[in-house]
């Protein structure tokens, strides 16, 4: 078993136990979730405060939704993840802020043992990291633009300075082409 | 067209709402469709499973400590796991358990110029009984497991100034975590402190603003706050 999977498996037991009210789960949770998805909440909100919030906002959520989470039918870390951005997100709207494309926030609260912790809990690379490597520079650049920085169509187009609807059909074109890859 | 007829629509639909650029009100309805329909919510978990590898270059950053304590305190998880406090016991016998609490304090800087403390007071043995966080103008301090002690006294902590007098931060927790803001003086007072301090009061803390018993614990602090 690799160690994604072990990790994996891990946060899957977490989080049935915290289905079960278990709240030395969650800590534990929290111990291995939450340098990840306090680094995924930074990014998209750029205000270290704001992503503090959010981080507690998150964890009330897992908490009180951890009994619908089907390991069958996911990985725990990007269910957890996706409650964060889509945390963010809504964030966004509310604080009418404008994400910029700059580096990462400095990070001054890892630790050493912090590092390499994103790469162990990502997919391993192998069909999916192939089929990302299909998608053009502009495309994949789009992705990454969204995702990870929570940025819109608009503000990518501004960032890039490529017309909106370039922007657009570049994501529409590189979501395909994943989805192809992925399911072929 | 009804985008249920056309599963290549959801699909769409599903990796930019994961994705993030499906935005306002569309995503608003998006969410109320992906809630009743499992073929959208199945859409929206493949496209969340696959663009997680969009975020490998993320660098975690460890949250500071009092996000914890405040999603504890969220969830009500301290009195859940709290362990009832002994019965009460006289004042004497508490000040001989207590005497000896070892504590750690450190000082952290995130930003410069914020003042952020953490101090962990523990018995001997290395039982923690209370955490006490400072953080951006907040003290937070959340209960481990509060030693035995009269009911009708509570445990109060002190910041001690350099050349001034004990400024109170306020009584213990019974239980549970507190928060609360810091006053100008507080927060001056801890600035210059270069010690912290606990000691038994009477019910609501001093009623004079000073200490009223010699302090049970002091604990020195390893910097000064800039």
């Amino acid at each position: 078993m690799d160690t994604e999977t072990q990790l994996d498996e891990q946060l899957q037991s977490l989080l049935h136990r915290c289905a079960a009210a278990d709240a030395a789960a969650l800590e534990r949770l929290y111990e291995l979730a939450s340098p990840l998805l306090f680094a995924a909440l930074t990014r998209i909100l750029r205000r270290r405060s704001l992503a503090e919030e959010a981080l507690q906002d998150v964890f009330v959520s897992i908490w009180q939704r951890a009994g619908q989470f089907q390991a069958s039918r996911g990985r725990a870390m990007a269910w957890m993840l996706s409650i964060a951005r889509y945390r963010a997100i809504d964030l966004l709207r509310h604080e009418r802020s404008a994400p910029l494309l700059v580096p990462d926030l400095p990070d001054r609260g890892a630790s050493d043992d912090d590092k390499d912790e994103s790469s162990s809990w990502m997919p391993t690379a192998g069909l999916l990291e192939r089929c990302l490597g299909l998608l053009n520079d502009q495309q994949r650049n789009c992705l990454e633009l969204a995702y990870v920085g929570g940025n819109s169509h608009e503000d990518i187009s501004r960032l890039t300075g490529n017309p909106l609807g370039t922007v657009k059909s570049w994501i529409r074109r590189g979501l395909q082409s994943l989805r192809k890859c992925l399911e072929a | 067209m009804r985008p249920q007829d056309h599963p290549e629509v959801i699909d769409s639909l599903a990796a930019e709402y994961v994705l993030g650029t499906l935005r306002g009100q569309a995503r608003r309805r998006f969410e109320k469709w992906r809630a009743d329909t499992p073929l959208v919510a199945e859409r929206c978990q493949f496209w969340e499973d696959n663009l997680m590898r969009l975020a490998k270059g993320l660098r975690p950053v460890r949250p500071p400590p009092h996000v914890w304590q405040g999603i504890r305190a969220r969830l009500n998880l301290a009195r859940r796991d709290q362990k009832r406090p002994g019965r009460p016991w006289a004042i004497a016998a508490t000040l001989l358990l207590v005497v000896g609490l070892s504590a750690l304090l450190y000082w952290r800087s995130i930003e410069p110029g914020k003042m952020t403390a953490i101090a962990t007071i523990a018995t001997p043995a290395g039982a923690e009984l209370w955490e006490v966080d400072v953080y951006r103008g907040s003290l937070v301090m959340h209960t481990e497991q509060v030693p035995a002690h009269a009911a009708d006294r509570d445990f109060e902590l002190w910041a001690l100034p350099a050349g001034g007098k004990p400024v109170s931060l306020g009584v213990m927790p019974a239980a549970g975590t507190a928060q609360r803001k810091l006053t100008e003086a507080q927060r001056l007072a801890l600035a210059s402190s270069a010690q912290l301090a606990i000691t038994v009061e009477q019910l609501g803390g001093s009623p004079n603003g000073q200490p009223t018993t010699t302090p049970i614990y002091v604990a020195p602090l390893r910097s000064k706050v800039s």
